[in-house]
């Protein structure tokens, strides 16, 4: 069960960082059109502000896929010693680590987007973007990767309790054994 | 502080907590250990204003660009066309890494994509052809390191936006030391084969015909790089939009090879973003501890170091060099960057060194902090591309070519004009 779960995860954030790669690429196009708008002298104007809001959403958007395809790096040097049992305890231990982080950082992202709301804020740019419309997806970003983060953990644990090692390290295991496995 | 630090580092990056999530614990620690007000709380808006940034968005385009190119097949033929013209050398293949990784160097301003873009098209003839995995893969991770050396390069960026120098000018003094290091490379790599053939694997010579007609193939990639650099020149896009363009550029002759498709999209569009989000997570993490050091004083403290020495003005750099080949070890490389240059630039340029010149020097100690474990991203990456193996294959292959890196630190203090030459015959 528990692996289907994580399957199912996996393909969600799959199409969230699709989404999110379109976005990019979207963006990449603007700059491009108004390099060339520039020349014949005209110019959107703000393509640099533009940029920066796609980057923090993508930016936190695109989190939770790196995890659950296990892109965040990890210095593997004493892990790879460890026999199944020690890596899945040292695992477990680096989940711990992220989880806790990355809700501490959800929780303190939320305050910047609450003064944006409370205060009506506006970029201090031509485009005077209303802030509070560019930092709730990026907001519902980190809280997206901090409740991923904590499935994924409950998910492994329950694999891991099983006895199910090598399914757990598939989930959150590092890098080069998850390659070997598949 | 600093001990603390340097302690707290090694023994969480020991336990493989990811390397991100340490920065930011180590971050909390120093709120909690040596700040007198709470840091904490400024959390939030840091994470805003780093990643928030126009400039920082250079590096899901740069990544997107070697995506395109790899999945387009150029890279595969670059690199087909590069083994036609190298492999005759003592240590065939090996060469062709470097050689690859030196064009794809001008196209990209990452060393961790352009180390990517040769891992993947690399790897899989190392094991089909009998290469020694440690000499082959060090190759590439230390090739991939010139992608912030030659231009376009992100770190020569950052580093001229921070200590107000021109980037233009920044660009053409990487451009020699660059190719240097490239050749300096390959060098090594046909002495390390020369002495121990059965490293190398087969080597092979081609038709002469044969070589001509390959270089067809590399047409696409030096008109990328006349693209990505002549927008620049010409002032036509700031460095950061000359990314987007190369973009535009990469599909463009991906599509001319017909091989855009919606799945080739897709799979480019994933890696962008599982290797951008790698990269934020770490860089957000190292701009909070730098920011929570920052404000407990930490700049303070190496600067009452620095100046209670009493140095000359090449003693300094000699100390500026082993502190960063130290902290080099540790930190990320962006980090490193943005942490040590308010510091340590003023200190150096007082003692009357150019900064254009310093920054290619930066950048070579960045380069070899990028090779070098236990946190050298370029590492990471091409073990990554693997698909078997260990972890300290790739990082005792890199040995030797940190030791050329080391020669051309020696080379560019004893000789500044390597990368002074061309900026000052432009101007």
């Amino acid at each position: 069960m528990a692996e289907n779960f994580l399957e199912r995860l996996r393909t969600l954030n799959r199409s969230v960082a699709v989404i999110i790669g379109g976005l990019l690429l979207i963006c990449a196009m603007v700059v491009l059109a108004d390099i060339v708008l520039r020349q014949l002298g005209h110019s959107f104007g703000g393509t640099d502000e533009i940029s920066g809001y796609v980057m923090a959403i993508a930016t936190s958007w695109g989190m939770a896929y790196a995890l659950l395809e296990l892109g965040h790096v990890r210095i593997d040097l004493m892990r790879t010693r460890l026999a199944a049992r020690g890596r899945s305890l040292l695992d477990v231990l680096a989940m711990l680590a992220l989880n806790a982080t990355i809700s501490v950082i959800a929780w303190r992202c939320w305050p910047v987007l609450e003064r944006s709301i409370n205060n009506s804020s506006r970029a201090n740019t031509p485009l005077e973007t209303p802030l509070a419309l560019v930092q709730t997806p990026w907001f519902l970003g980190w809280v997206w990767f901090a409740i991923m983060s904590w499935l994924v953990f409950g998910a492994a644990v329950s694999l891991i309790l099983q006895g199910k090692f090598n399914k757990a390290e598939a989930a959150i295991g590092s890098m080069a054994e998850a390659d070997t496995l598949s | 502080m600093i001990a603390y630090v340097t302690a707290g580092l090694l023994a969480m990056l020991a336990l493989s907590i990811p390397v991100g999530i340490v920065l930011f614990m180590l971050g909390f620690g120093v709120d909690a250990l040596f700040s007198p007000f709470p840091l904490t709380r400024g959390l939030g808006n840091m994470v805003w204003s780093t990643s928030n940034n126009a400039t920082l968005i250079a590096i899901p385009f740069f990544v997107l660009l070697g995506e395109v190119l790899v999945r387009s097949g150029v890279a595969a033929r670059t690199y087909a066309a590069l083994d036609r013209w190298v492999s005759w050398l003592p240590g065939g293949l090996v060469h062709a890494n470097v050689a690859t990784a030196t064009m794809f160097s001008a196209t990209s301003g990452s060393s961790v994509a352009t180390a990517a873009t040769v891992a993947t098209v690399a790897m899989p003839q190392a094991e089909k052809l009998g290469y020694d995995p440690k000499l082959f893969s060090g190759a590439i991770a230390a090739g991939g390191t010139l992608g912030i050396m030659i231009p376009p390069s992100i770190n020569l960026i950052v580093y001229g936006f921070l200590t107000q120098t021109s980037i233009p000018q920044l660009f053409l003094a990487g451009l020699i030391p660059g190719l240097l290091l490239a050749l300096g490379f390959i060098l090594v790599a046909m002495l390390i084969c020369m002495v121990r053939p059965e490293l190398g694997g087969e080597r092979r010579v081609f038709p002469l015909r044969e070589m001509l007609r390959a270089l067809v193939h590399l047409v696409p990639i030096i008109l990328l790089f006349g693209i990505i650099i002549g927008t620049i020149y010409k002032g036509w896009a700031t460095p950061t939009e000359a990314a987007a363009v190369g973009v535009a550029g990469a599909l463009a002759i991906a599509a001319l090879f017909g091989s855009v498709s919606a799945g080739m999209l897709t799979q480019s569009l994933l890696g962008t973003i599982k290797i951008t989000s790698m990269i934020m997570l770490v860089v957000i993490g190292a701009s909070f501890l730098n920011f929570t050091l920052a404000s407990a004083g930490l700049g303070r403290e190496l600067n009452d170091f620095l100046s209670g020495l009493g140095l000359s003005p090449l003693a300094t750099i000699l100390v500026v060099v082993v502190i960063y080949i130290v902290l080099g070890f540790f930190i990320e490389t962006l980090s490193l960057m943005v942490v040590t240059i308010p510091i340590i630039v003023p200190l150096v340029v007082a003692q009357g060194y150019d900064p254009v010149w310093f920054g290619i020097l930066m950048i070579v100690l960045i380069e070899m902090a990028l090779i070098t474990p236990p946190v050298g991203l370029n590492l990471y990456v091409v073990q990554g591309a693997r698909k078997n193996g260990q972890m300290s294959e790739v990082m005792l292959g890199a040995i030797p070519f940190v030791l050329t890196m080391l020669a051309m630190v020696v080379a560019l203090i004893a000789v500044p004009d390597i990368a002074l030459l061309l900026p000052t015959a432009m101007k």
